[in-house]
């Protein structure tokens, strides 16, 4: 059939071009959150032509989880709270919130005055309205909702006031709240026309959606009369600019070669192996961010041999030159990791940098040890006649990918076989879920510590429900360490709490740590000012943002 | 009444071309490995909650045996129901019809530039020196056997990247048609400028010619007068071949240019296994094909009337 040959010559064709660059990458400039580049008085009026490398299929913050909803969210939605430039929880369309002392009752005092773009007036019951709409299985949330989860009801004490009772203590709350896919959108489109969201999303945000092709492009107008921005933007008022024109390039050299070509203004998701030149070049700003959460990690499935022994785990650690791999994959961008948590995180521990060391002797010494003591032909290490072989499933492209062909050859040295498998998405997905790997290589995104109960929680393990703790660790001392996280109120108590556990993972090794999880974006100097980002998700913001004209 | 014999017989079986095509590809989305439903929310980093899980499911009968979902399926069709998007959320009609229009105008312009083209070589190489003759197929067998992402891409580097006389991706207007008309053409150009040229260098030696030649007639409109015409019924059956190439072809020159159309809806649907869009575009494409190979037909007999008889 046509359409297979032509899927699968593009698949290989695209691939072959692109290679390695699908990494997500970047390099160690960057610039704090809440950061403004702001110089001189800024010009109103102008169209922004943005490039992204690709956009969800539908705008409906609560519908999906694409990690360009980041930006997009940013665009047309305010949150209910938000992260200052410090990383604290900071008000937002709530102006302030009193928490319970079991922590399971939060009430938020809204700001008043603010309106959807449709006209509806945003108060505590539209609040209800999106925190329901979220959890909604017609919603098919593949995110929000899980953000939410111990969230049981809502009342609605006065038109500004609204009580959310949790089933139990949990913190991360407020920080799921500030990100881009809890966004608040008008309560009338919720319930009057919830299928229309996704096509015509409706917020209160600086911009509205005025066009959507999807899978090409999405055009914004200024909301006008906006005036309810967050404070760290330190700036009261509608955007400069008159719109936003964001174009799909999905070719990451024709993202590069249109910015500095002049036909885009700004570029998301800038390739790795131009960030050299991008820099070098006056005329452009290089932004290289990292993202909260989980980090680049392997994770190994510990459910199942090699893997369930801990002594092959820091064998395969001690094995890899993290270093070389990084800056190889990385084009020099990326910064090393040597632990679980994204050092961009509130809570992150530096003390626990360090421990987990490249030590291939050691890691010889500890697979012997570990009964792996005779090799084959191949030179690779057996036990009881059967290799030490490793089976990394990742997803189809024509070229594998950089970095498991690197990590390869790091562990052959030491007598470990990396076995790299290529599937669909669709397919990868579903081994994913159904656990039949030794090891899985990913990053996972969010704005809080949290990041890792979702990732080393027993309770996330797949089974029943979806969940994000892919190297099946179930450790009940960590558990335990987990769940007082959750329960410990933002301060010191939670700081003591994260420690804990960042230290704990160091002695489970539940991965092989790579490198951070870098947002990358670059823009022209000379015609792009005023951007600011976010410290819940490092991308642009563009409320303040001006064209010099 | 033959041709209108002709035509209802066509019709019927191109009903059955679309039949086959897309109970094909009904068949093949569902044998391919991957669970629906995990896409549908997310892929392999979202979280969702069971009973989402378990809404999509119901929703698209994904929790179905096959012959249930077939059925289900085509009893919609007949009743003129593509269904809905999972991904977009939006009647496939639409998804479709929002990509249809920028599509058709790049394999409409494509064909048009690839017509010309293929004309233009053939008249002007057929029966000259060996030398010119040479580099000329030769060129053509490159283009023949280059992947369009290819010759798009060297377009790009050349005009765009290094001499920046057009814009290399992008939607409106007739400047940023040119780089992608220009591949797609090419890559039809290779195949067709040397079938028309070997039929036109047939053609050539006919006795007619000669006669043509013998009144007096000089070169060129014997060439397109006369010989022409004789010599054009080999590409006109190469139609299928152009349809194929053009709407396969869209979807690679349409990712590499940025430009909306089915060909990127399809594959982001396939990935996806976005299933009522992936059957809509495979619908719509074996109708077009049905249709081009009626009006081949129809064109065959215009152009030679003994076609009808034999």
């Amino acid at each position: 059939m046509t359409s297979r040959r032509a899927r699968s010559a593009l698949v290989s064709g695209l691939a072959l071009i692109m290679g390695t660059t699908l990494l997500l990458t970047g390099c160690a400039s960057g610039s704090g959150a809440g950061d403004t580049s702001t110089t001189g008085e800024p010009v109103e009026g102008g169209t922004l032509a943005l490039s992204i490398s690709a956009e969800p299929g539908c705008l409906d913050a609560h519908s999906i989880s694409a990690t360009q909803h980041q930006l997009l969210g940013r665009i047309i939605y305010d949150n209910l709270v938000t992260l200052d430039a410090d990383g604290n929880i900071a008000p937002y369309l709530a102006e302030s919130w009193e928490i319970s002392d079991d922590g399971k009752t939060y009430t938020f005092h809204l700001q008043e005055g603010v309106t959807f773009s449709d006209g509806s007036p945003w108060n505590a019951e539209v609040l209800g309205q999106n925190l329901e709409h979220m959890r909604d299985p017609a919603t098919k949330s593949p995110l929000a909702a899980a953000y939410i989860a111990p969230y049981v009801d809502g009342t609605v004490v006065d038109e500004y006031t609204f009580e959310a009772h949790l089933a139990y203590a949990y913190t991360p709350f407020l920080y799921g709240l500030a990100q881009s896919w809890l966004a608040m959108t008008s309560g009338t489109a919720i319930t009057e026309s919830p299928e229309t969201l996704c096509q015509n999303p409706i917020g209160s945000g600086p911009f509205v959606v005025e066009d959507y092709q999807v899978g090409q492009s999405i055009s914004y107008v200024k909301r006008e009369g906006y005036n309810w921005g967050p404070e760290w933007l330190d700036y009261d008022g509608e955007a400069h600019l008159d719109g936003i024109e964001i174009t799909v390039v999905p070719e990451a050299v024709i993202r590069y070669e249109t910015l500095v070509s002049g036909q885009y203004d700004i570029t998301e998701n800038l390739p790795p192996q131009n960030a050299e030149a991008i820099q070098a070049n006056d005329q452009f700003v290089y932004e290289n961010l990292v993202r909260a959460g989980s980090p680049n990690v392997l994770h190994f499935n510990l459910s199942r041999a090699p893997f369930d022994d801990i002594r092959v785990r820091e064998a395969f650690v001690a094995a890899v030159d993290r270093e070389a791999v990084t800056d190889s994959v990385g084009f020099n961008t990326f910064n090393v990791k040597d632990n679980y948590l994204s050092s961009e995180t509130p809570y992150y521990d530096e003390s626990t940098e360090g421990v987990l060391t490249y030590d291939p002797d050691r890691a010889n010494d500890l697979l012997d040890e570990a009964g792996w003591a005779t090799r084959d032909s191949d030179g690779y290490r057996t036990k009881d006649g059967k290799r030490l072989t490793v089976v990394v499933p990742t997803v189809e492209s024509a070229t594998p990918s950089a970095l498991l062909v690197q990590l390869q050859g790091e562990v052959k040295k030491v007598g470990i076989e990396l076995q790299v498998n290529q599937y669909p998405l669709a397919q990868l997905t579903e081994i994913r879920y159904a656990g039949d790997y030794d090891g899985i290589a990913g990053v996972w995104h969010t704005n809080t510590p949290d990041a890792l109960f979702i990732r080393y929680n027993s309770s996330e393990i797949t089974g029943e429900r979806i969940g994000q703790n892919a190297a099946y660790l179930s450790d009940p001392e960590l558990d335990e360490l987990l769940t007082a996280t959750r329960q410990a109120p933002d301060g010191d108590e939670a700081r003591e709490a994260y420690s804990l556990v960042q230290h704990r993972l160091l002695e489970l090794v539940p991965g092989l740590p790579l490198y951070e999880n870098h947002s990358q974006w670059a823009y022209s100097k000379s015609a792009l000012k005023g951007i600011t980002t976010d410290t819940s998700h490092p991308v642009p913001v563009f409320t303040t943002a001006w064209l010099e004209q | 009444m033959t041709i209108l014999r002709r035509i209802s017989t066509r019709l019927l079986l191109g009903v059955f071309v679309l039949w086959g095509a897309a109970t094909l590809t009904f068949l093949a989305l569902y044998i391919t490995p991957g669970d629906t439903a995990l896409i549908i929310l997310g892929g392999a980093d979202a979280r969702p909650s069971a009973e989402a899980l378990a809404q999509v499911r119901a929703d698209y009968l994904l929790d179905q045996p096959f012959l249930v979902q077939y059925l289900h399926y085509f009893t919609h069709l007949l009743q003129g129901d593509l269904g809905e998007s999972y991904r977009l959320r939006m009647p496939v009609t639409d998804a479709i019809g929002q990509q249809v229009g920028p599509t058709a105008v790049l394999a409409g312009t494509a064909a048009v530039l690839a017509l010309v083209l293929t004309v233009a070589i053939a008249v002007l190489t057929a029966q000259r020196t060996p030398w010119l003759r040479s580099i000329i197929s030769g060129i053509e067998v490159v283009l023949a056997a280059t992947p369009s992402f290819i010759i798009g891409f060297g377009l790009l580097i050349v005009f765009s990247f290094t001499l920046r006389l057009v814009p290399a991706g992008g939607g409106d207007g007739l400047v940023p048609l040119i780089l992608p008309a220009f591949t797609l053409a090419l890559s039809l150009v290779g195949s067709l400028s040397q079938v028309l040229r070997n039929e036109l260098e047939d053609v050539l030696e006919q006795p007619f010619i000669l006669t043509a030649r013998a009144r007096g007639m000089r070169d060129t409109p014997v060439r397109i007068i006369h010989a022409l015409r004789h010599a054009v019924l080999p590409t006109i059956t190469m139609s299928g071949f152009v349809v194929a190439t053009l709407l396969g072809g869209s979807v690679i020159v349409e990712t590499l240019f940025s430009r909306q159309g089915v060909g990127g809806l399809m594959l982001s649907s396939v990935y996806n296994k976005d299933l009522p869009v992936v059957m809509g575009i495979v619908l719509i494409s074996a109708a077009v094909y049905v249709v081009v190979n009626l009006v081949v037909d129809i064109l065959y007999t215009l152009v030679d009337p003994r076609v009808v008889t034999s």
